[in-house]
């Protein structure tokens, strides 16, 4: 297998990867805003991966780092939080977490 | 006018604020009557919210030393201590804060801000890593962000989050700082730093303990929760300020460490910025001395915690999870905060208003911190504004889950 070739199939690995993780940020972000949603169906949206954490979700920041403490928890990750300063999107979250994960 | 524009935001915030009859982030003390009173709105105001734990700010021999220091030594500084020398007292009060805490190494701040940014700034690098108390005092935060270590948090005292995160560090652990605070300054809860300490042991980590709150409130001889625990001999770095229960503004290190002493040649806070008066330093000295020759303090600010810790309870307030000086109400939102806030003052008792994101989590709370110097008259005067407080409340808002 060639280099190059073989930088493709590791990318392709990563990619499957992050996507495996947003997958189950998807899963864990709705399971902790079943019980708001629940009080107020309005505020009821469909999670994906362009899904703003903070306008399209309204979590302030303490919820923010709440949730982020969770997403630690259950895939046994660390995250720093200085890599948290650009991460806006379900998908931005997903990358670091990958990126994470993989260190 | 780009640059300008995000303070519509600050603006259209501190607006709701105005809304009120008082505006808690522009209270002005027009009198200083004594440690626990002062002139607010023309009204005669118990204090309840100043961390003047042992009520020391008007004790007449700080003031003396004080006043000798001034008289001697002049009104300041007039910069740094690498390049203007240090006066004998900043070195004395070095070796006397190393000489308390029974550590060989001990540095001085000009604030207890500069303390924890300095220290963390110096001790941490890239590639470093640190685990922080989630719910930490934004200095700890500042100062582990000034250096480039990698920061992950743990859940505000709680002991398996911590060692979760240990554990996933693996081999980094060796090289991590675990952060917290002794008396976590806004609920009034400890640090369970006898399991903290465990951890630290088992990874190879080293330990930095804020002790600015419980300084002087507990332990036998008053250095803190760490004293109070019997774990202060494992503690790699203490620090605290001058400017809660020594009534002076300053702040410090202390450790058992030789390399603190080499902080002085690379931590920028303590470098770059003029070092305190010397009617600062003389007053702490003092204060120090008096909090060492006086245990009496302690008993009378432990009376007057437990009073009313325990009737804030009965009155059906939910309050923090144990008996300390710092006794936080917690009361559902915002804007109730904010009249409950106003109709103390009215009331003549100064409290803290802490709202979100100031405070711990998505609720507001009403944060008394308590005084030796309180008499128990004051005492009852601040339960009795609370209960009148609470009968005009709607009951569902003393309720936990509001």
């Amino acid at each position: 297998m060639g280099n190059h070739q073989k930088q493709r199939t590791q990318t392709a690995t990563l990619n499957a990867h992050q996507q495996a993780i947003e997958a189950q940020i998807k899963t864990l972000l709705e399971r902790y805003l079943e019980p708001r949603w629940a009080q107020d169906p309005r505020n009821r949206i469909a999670v994906s991966g362009s899904t703003n954490l903070t306008s399209d979700l309204t979590l302030d920041s303490f919820q923010v780092m709440e949730f982020m403490m969770q997403i630690e928890d259950e895939l046994d990750v660390v995250i720093d939080i200085n890599s948290l300063s650009d991460v806006h999107t379900v998908s931005e979250l997903a990358a670091i977490v990958a990126q994470q994960a993989a260190a | 006018m780009t640059l300008l524009d995000k303070f519509e935001r600050v603006a259209a915030i501190r607006a709701t604020l105005n809304r009120s009859a008082h505006d808690p982030t522009q209270v002005v003390i027009e009198q200083i009557l004594s440690a626990t009173e002062g002139l607010v709105a023309g009204r005669r105001t118990i204090l309840a919210g100043t961390n003047n734990y042992l009520g020391l700010t008007f004790d007449p021999a700080c003031i003396a030393a004080g006043q000798n220091a001034l008289m001697h030594q002049g009104t300041g500084t007039t910069g740094s201590r690498m390049a203007n020398g240090s006066y004998a007292a900043h070195s004395a009060l070095e070796q006397e804060l190393a000489a308390f805490y029974e550590m060989p190494y001990g540095m001085v701040f000009s604030t207890g801000y500069a303390a924890n940014l300095g220290t963390l700034a110096a001790l941490l690098g890239p590639g470093d890593a640190v685990l922080l108390d989630a719910d930490a005092h934004a200095s700890l935060y500042d100062g582990c962000q000034m250096c480039g270590a990698d920061i992950f948090r743990f859940k505000h005292n709680d002991v398996a989050s911590l060692e979760r995160r240990i554990k996933r560090l693996g081999e980094r652990s060796r090289n991590c700082l675990i952060v917290t605070e002794g008396l976590y300054s806004v609920l009034g809860d400890c640090a369970p730093l006898r399991q903290i300490v465990e951890i630290k042991r088992q990874h190879g980590a080293c330990l930095l303990v804020d002790e600015a709150h419980s300084l002087g409130v507990f332990g036998d001889q008053g250095r803190g929760v760490a004293e109070a625990q019997g774990v202060l001999d494992q503690v790699d770095f203490v620090v605290g300020t001058f400017s809660k229960s020594l009534g002076a503004m300053g702040g410090f290190c202390v450790s058992p460490h030789p390399e603190l002493a080499l902080f002085r040649y690379v931590s920028r806070p303590f470098i770059f910025t003029a070092s305190s008066s010397p009617a600062t330093i003389a007053t702490t000295r003092e204060a120090l001395r008096q909090l060492r020759a006086r245990p009496e303090l302690r008993d009378d600010l432990w009376r007057n915690a437990g009073q009313l810790y325990s009737d804030l309870n009965t009155l059906g307030y939910q309050t923090g999870p144990e008996i300390s000086p710092v006794v936080a109400v917690r009361i559902g939102t915002k804007d109730l905060a904010l009249e409950s806030w106003n109709r103390l003052l009215e009331a003549g008792i100064y409290v803290n208003l802490m709202m979100p994101p100031a405070s711990p989590d998505s609720a507001s709370y009403l944060r008394c911190s308590v005084s030796a110097a309180h008499t128990p008259q004051q005492v009852a005067t601040i339960i009795e504004a609370f209960r009148q407080l609470r009968d005009s409340l709607p009951a569902q808002n003393l309720q936990a889950d509001n």
